[in-house]
């Protein structure tokens, strides 16, 4: 079993150290594809966008969903029916998704461009990079918020009604009744999330590819796409080898301070 | 009046919460219905008189959309009986019997779904490669199988775990074999958790893109990577068919939803209160 945890591992280890042709034939090299990557300047564009747009997509989408999760559990009649509602994109492919949002925010054409132009703002995101990123971002929102709203909401209805009662019997306001009953509950749910969402984000590949290929000249590349580039078209495997496992390590380096919140609240209870 | 703004101010909440999580898809669906030159209207008609032709014009317009469908179907269906299978058998397993090497190889199961799908492809497609397996269905079904075990075994488990051990216990002295006691007993009463972890796999594997884009180049092409190669060479008058094959390409996934929701929050909760 240990030797099928580090297979993969170990096998994406050892071709990050060396050249081969589609990772056939390899030979070492040590670290020159490190060295090669770092240096790489598209490298850290896609490095820098990965990690605006993953900071984004996991904190926009927590608020989002913990204030879906509020309304929905809130709801005295129709609690399924919206629960059903909020699931629905979780089960469309991402292809049918990006199309939608493409048409919608297409230059000259969409609904919402054409909106937007009305109250003066232009969105262009064939051309603008940001816009691109603006669109990307709300695409993988909007795909994965049923992710995060399923977690928090879970734990939102794990309140005992009773609780409330007391809580209204001993004269709570419904703000008081959210810091200190809904809130501490949220947060351990809300650390989950964001750890998985972390690590989900992280691996970007189909919202990007599917909008911008990670142009226009490679400035909305992520590092999802920047891996397939440059394993897939340069046939660069061990430069691709290599830039999986700084993602590996990038995203649990961002979800690191929530690991140990996670890490130190289990060892507490322990 | 507080009680009047409380109300409007939730309607108003459930409102934008519907149209953020449906306005997209019906959006697709709705411009399938429209003649081409309803599609770029703006503001859009609500009321367009809905027409059959992008459906029929798939055929002729992209006359490989049908056979890549079918490509879909066989893949997603394959994948999804080899994985319920082996999650069942594998829950079972892990519900009834307690050691280390079992704890670790939970443990395991869910570390590996930590890896991006994209850096797995690195390692396994040389591998797929010297097995001849690139561009066939095997790959894809391996694959999309075995992306799915790791959370059905854990929702099998919470299934399992369900039975009480006093059925086991009362089969097996009237002479049941562990293969009978499993038959008879175990997968019939876990049977809604199969039926959530199938919806998962099927749905998953019928929309999936990243490692049909890697490993499939002619033959064993599904249907989203058929989808997203028309929509980036999609022009003009070609708009409504695309939205036509789209719509098509939802509808298992609606109706499968629609006629196993209550399995699916069953199945979602075994999820949720593990996660």
């Amino acid at each position: 079993m240990t030797f099928m945890l580090a297979g993969p591992a170990v096998y994406v280890l050892w071709l990050s150290f060396t050249v081969s042709n589609f990772g056939q034939n390899p030979q070492f090299v040590g670290w020159q594809n490190y060295a090669a990557i770092l240096t790489d300047r598209y490298f850290w564009t896609a490095a820098w966008n990965t990690f605006i747009v993953v900071n984004a997509v996991v904190y926009i989408e927590l608020l989002l969903a913990v204030l879906v999760a509020l309304v929905v559990a809130s709801l005295k009649t129709g609690r399924m029916l919206m629960f059903a509602v909020v699931l629905v994109p979780y089960g469309i492919s991402e292809v049918v998704g990006v199309l939608s949002w493409r048409f919608l925010a297409d230059p000259s054409i969409g609904l919402i461009t054409n909106t937007l132009a009305l109250i003066g703002i232009d969105f262009n995101w064939t051309l603008n990079p940001e816009a691109a990123l603006v669109l990307i971002t709300t695409i993988s929102i909007w795909h994965h918020l049923p992710f995060s709203f399923v977690i928090i909401y879970a734990a939102i209805i794990s309140v005992p009604n009773e609780l409330y009662e007391a809580a209204r019997v001993d004269g709570a306001t419904k703000w008081q009744e959210f810091w200190l009953i809904t809130a501490p509950i949220i947060v351990p749910a809300a650390l989950l999330a964001i750890i998985f969402r972390y690590v989900f984000a992280f691996r970007m590949f189909s919202e990007v590819w599917l909008v911008t290929q990670g142009g226009p000249i490679r400035l909305t590349e992520v590092l999802g796409t920047y891996l397939y580039r440059t394993g897939f078209r340069y046939s660069d495997f061990g430069g691709a080898a290599a830039t999986g496992w700084l993602m590996v390590l990038g995203s649990l380096l961002l979800a690191a301070i929530y690991l140990r919140a996670i890490y130190r609240s289990a060892f507490r209870d322990a | 009046m507080r009680k009047f703004i409380g109300r409007f101010g939730k309607a108003l909440a459930v409102g934008l919460i519907s149209v953020w999580s449906l306005f997209p898809i019906a959006y697709v669906v709705l411009n399938a219905f429209k003649q081409h030159r309803d599609i770029f209207v703006f503001p859009p008609d609500v009321i367009f008189t809905p027409t059959f032709d992008n459906f029929i014009s798939i055929a002729e317009v992209y006359p490989q959309f049908f056979g890549y469908m079918l490509n879909s179907l066989l893949i997603s269906v394959s994948a999804t009986l080899v994985c319920v299978v082996a999650s069942a058998l594998a829950g079972y397993v892990y519900s009834r019997f307690r050691g280390k090497a079992l704890a670790a190889s939970a443990f395991y199961l869910v570390a590996i779904r930590l890896l991006p799908p994209l850096v797995i492809t690195i390692p396994l497609f040389p591998w797929v490669n010297i097995l001849g397996l690139a561009d066939t269905y095997w790959v894809l079904i391996a694959l999309y199988a075995a992306f799915w075990l790791p959370l059905n075994v854990l929702i099998m488990k919470e299934f399992i775990d369900q039975i009480p051990r006093s059925l086991d216990e009362s089969a097996i002295i009237d002479g049941a074999s562990e293969w009978q006691l499993l038959r008879h007993i175990i997968l019939p009463l876990s049977a809604q958790g199969m039926v959530a972890c199938a919806v998962f796999v099927f749905v998953f594997s019928w929309n999936e893109y990243v490692y049909a884009f890697i490993f499939t180049i002619q033959n064993a092409k599904t249907t989203p990577l058929v989808l997203a190669e028309i929509m980036d060479s999609v022009t003009g008058t070609n708009y409504g068919v695309l939205f036509a094959a789209a719509t098509i390409q939802l509808i298992p996934v609606v109706l499968l939803v629609l006629v196993l929701q209550r399995q699916l929050v069953a199945g979602l909760t075994a999820g949720a209160v593990k996660g």
